[in-house]
């Protein structure tokens, strides 16, 4: 893409455990200052990749360059990561808490004092500074999990299921931080099953299935490689067309319109003349592209 | 390196603030002093007042004896006739003389009458005090019979509570003094005579050494091995549950994940390990230094009301070994219990898998004993220097005889071998473990995880 050296760049990685592949040959390059999207089904090999990103584990051939070297535990300290598994002692108080773990990524406890400070009051958690950890809720839990991951501000942030029990009031909260830090070029690697979330926050996006990546670029260009495939249609007595399987290869009922995917070779066009051809009422007909959702659907169903 | 501070001071001070820690260090002691006093005093504690005693006496001669005998106060009978004036701080030799004195220094009280026959038999006699004794006008009543002085009758002791041990062994003493003293009358000897040649001799200990003799210490200091013994084991135990479950709490909360991607396991093991350790080794510090005050004080109370007591005899390079066969000790089985935790998924299983090395500690201390016997067995030798069992029977060797220095500081060398060897284990085991979640980790999987580089 640029020149730039990528942020962290994977070559041909793979992580066997015994007989079991978890991530084969794996290759990806992610940029400065871009949100990229891991996503993938489960046990498709995200969790294991990164965990070797972050260093617990290692690969059992390839290389993984992170800011253009090869990790080590002094760059490590340039990560935040956020696991999938909240991971927070229920018996500290939060605040102990967070300078522990921001001591554990090279601040001195002065400064992790001033950062904590500054994001509990950002994640308007202040108050809850000197209690401990199990009086709070999952959703505060959560916050809290997030400010230790961003606090040391770390150069690239993994976020596992960052948003996964918030509310939409929070979650909110939490996407404006994302776009604060990418803002400020830091690298945000986003891994979900959610795809209307991957959707609105990701540039990038690599799709891995069964330890592969399947599918891989910007999110530009991954829905464009798919063509405008899909029609957003709304119609009386539009069934008979849309069971034509040359024209329709399946169909999608959302709220008061349907979403019709094109079979292969039928065109756009053709379903429009078949449908007035039929005597269907028409009152939507607009060609969509296709959503991060089915496009995961169908490359999934095609590499199993 | 800085890291591993970070880890060390957080396990070292999150402990030390806890409230069970502050209230365990600083009444611990007294716990542990109070829980081998108040049974006996409780025990020995008589409520309820002075026991009724009836004497039926069929002989019509010793009556006025036994009464008397019984009224007499602070003066048990045969136990102090047969202590030699060197021997007050020896321990009483078994239990029943234990109850006696804790008899004693409660001083139960007696009212002591006596029932004629008044030509009833002594079926109707007994009818008529059992009667009496149901309706709690009587505690005892005793039936001495007409051969007592002169062949081997038995007295009958009846009493409404046979389980009070202490009021059966005192009226027994009491009555067999009476009794003795009658028959010696009987055969005109002199019963204070008697008494004066009956006095034990004393024995003074000394341990064979080379150059000055060194008078022994009554056992003392085989006590205060036993003790230290005894505490290394306790440490071991309670700390190391403390760390099982510090990891078992890491890998079931997943933070061993978030500090996985922050420091190395290794850090965070050690880190782990030397925080407990310290913890640990704070809390017998403070121990020892109550213990230490509260001999001293006591051993002056003693003195001071006139008692002789021996004070174990212990060179510092004793409680120098002591220490450094703790920490040996304790990281030996506390690696044991970090490689456990990491391995299970509840604290549960944990339990159970630690079992066997809880089996390991406790034949150490049994393993104990035939090393006092004899200190320079061939058996003493290897048990002394085997891991798992050198921390308590190297030190009950060192006690009892001191063995070679090449000898302690063998066992000192095997036992920081295999701590080495098992934080290498562990640590391998360790960061594989702390990110299986689910199931618990099988023995193969376990020796495959410390293959594997």
């Amino acid at each position: 893409m640029s020149e730039e050296v990528a942020t962290l760049a994977l070559e041909r990685v793979s992580k066997k455990f015994d007989d079991f592949v978890a991530v084969d040959e794996l290759s990806l390059e992610v940029h400065a200052g871009r949100i990229f999207g891991l996503i993938g089904p489960n046990g498709a090999g995200k969790t294991t990749t990164i965990r070797m990103i972050v260093n617990i584990l290692a690969p059992d051939s390839g290389s993984i360059k992170l800011f253009g070297e090869r990790m080590s535990e002094r760059l490590q300290d340039r990560i935040g990561y956020l696991p999938e598994e909240r991971g927070l002692y229920k018996k500290m108080r939060v605040g102990e808490q967070l300078r522990y773990f921001g001591e554990l990524k090279g601040l001195s406890a002065r400064e992790a004092d001033a950062q904590l400070d500054r994001w509990l009051a950002r994640l308007k958690l202040s108050e809850w500074k000197t209690h401990k950890t199990d009086e709070l809720s999952k959703g505060m839990q959560q916050k809290i999990q997030f400010i230790a991951t961003v606090m040391h501000s770390p150069d690239l942030l993994i976020l596992d299921e960052v948003f996964s029990g918030l509310d939409p009031v929070n979650a909110e909260l939490l996407k404006d931080v994302l776009l604060e830090l990418k803002a400020e070029r830091r690298t945000i690697i986003f891994s979900t099953h959610m795809m209307s979330q991957a959707e609105q926050l990701c540039d990038d996006i690599c799709l891995i299935n069964r330890s592969r990546k399947v599918l891989e670029g910007s999110l530009r260009e991954v829905k464009s490689s798919f063509g405008r495939r899909a029609v957003a249609l709304r119609a009386e007595g539009a069934e008979g067309a849309l069971q034509d399987a040359r024209l329709v290869s399946s169909v999608k009922p959302y709220g008061d319109y349907v979403e019709a995917l094109l079979a292969d070779g039928a065109d756009a066009q053709e379903l429009l003349h078949r449908l007035v051809e039929t005597g269907a009422r028409v009152t939507r007909f607009e060609q969509v592209e296709p959503s991060l959702h089915d496009i995961f659907l169908q490359k999934v169903g095609e590499s199993a | 390196m800085k890291k591993l501070l970070v880890i060390i001071k957080r396990e070292y001070w999150n402990r030390l603030r806890t409230k069970s820690f502050i209230i365990t260090t600083l009444l611990g002691p007294f716990i542990i002093v109070s829980s081998a006093v108040v049974p006996g005093l409780l025990f020995s504690m008589k409520t309820g007042g002075a026991s009724k005693v009836v004497v039926v006496d069929e002989t019509g001669r010793l009556y006025e004896a036994v009464r008397e005998s019984l009224l007499r106060r602070g003066d048990g009978g045969g136990n102090d006739a047969k202590r030699a004036p060197d021997s007050t701080a020896a321990p009483p030799s078994d239990r029943e003389a234990q109850m006696r004195k804790a008899g004693e220094a409660l001083e139960a009280h007696y009212e002591v009458t006596q029932v004629a026959t008044g030509g009833r038999t002594l079926e109707e006699v007994k009818a008529d005090l059992n009667g009496r004794g149901v309706r709690g006008e009587l505690d005892v009543y005793l039936v001495i019979p007409k051969d007592i002085l002169e062949q081997n009758g038995k007295v009958e002791y009846h009493a409404r509570n046979l389980s009070d041990v202490i009021t059966k062994l005192q009226v027994q003493d009491r009555l067999n003094r009476a009794i003795i003293e009658q028959r010696m009358r009987d055969a005109n000897i002199d019963n204070a005579r008697v008494r004066e040649l009956n006095r034990q001799a004393g024995m003074s200990e000394f341990k064979i050494k080379e150059g000055a003799e060194e008078r022994g210490d009554g056992g003392s200091s085989f006590g205060l091995a036993m003790f230290v013994g005894i505490f290394i084991y306790m440490g071991i135990l309670m700390y190391g549950q403390v760390i099982l479950s510090a990891v078992v709490e890491e890998k079931t909360t997943r933070v061993s994940e978030v500090l996985f991607s922050s420091v190395r396991p290794f850090h965070l093991m050690m880190g782990k390990l030397v925080g407990v350790s310290l913890v640990a080794i704070t809390q017998y510090a403070v121990w020892a230094v109550l213990f230490g005050v509260f001999t001293l004080y006591g051993v002056g109370m003693m003195a001071a009301s006139g008692m002789d007591v021996a004070l174990p005899r212990m060179p510092l390079s004793f409680f120098i070994y002591a220490l450094l066969f703790f920490v040996v000790g304790f990281l030996m089985y506390a690696t044991i219990y970090v490689l456990v935790g990491s391995m299970v998924t509840t604290e549960k299983e944990a339990g159970q898998m630690i079992m066997p090395l809880i089996f390991l500690s406790v034949i150490s201390i049994y393993m104990a004993f035939p090393v006092i016997r004899n200190p320079n067995s061939t058996f003493a030798f290897w048990v002394s220097i085997a891991p798992f069992f050198s921390p308590i029977t190297m030190l009950v060797r060192i006690v009892t005889e001191t063995p070679p220095f090449w000898q302690i500081a063998l066992s000192l060398g095997v036992g920081l071998a295999s701590v080495v060897l098992f934080v290498w284990a562990a640590a391998r085991i360790y960061r594989v473990g702390m990110l299986m979640y689910g199931k618990s980790a099988s023995i193969p999987e376990v020796l495959r995880w410390i293959r594997q580089t």
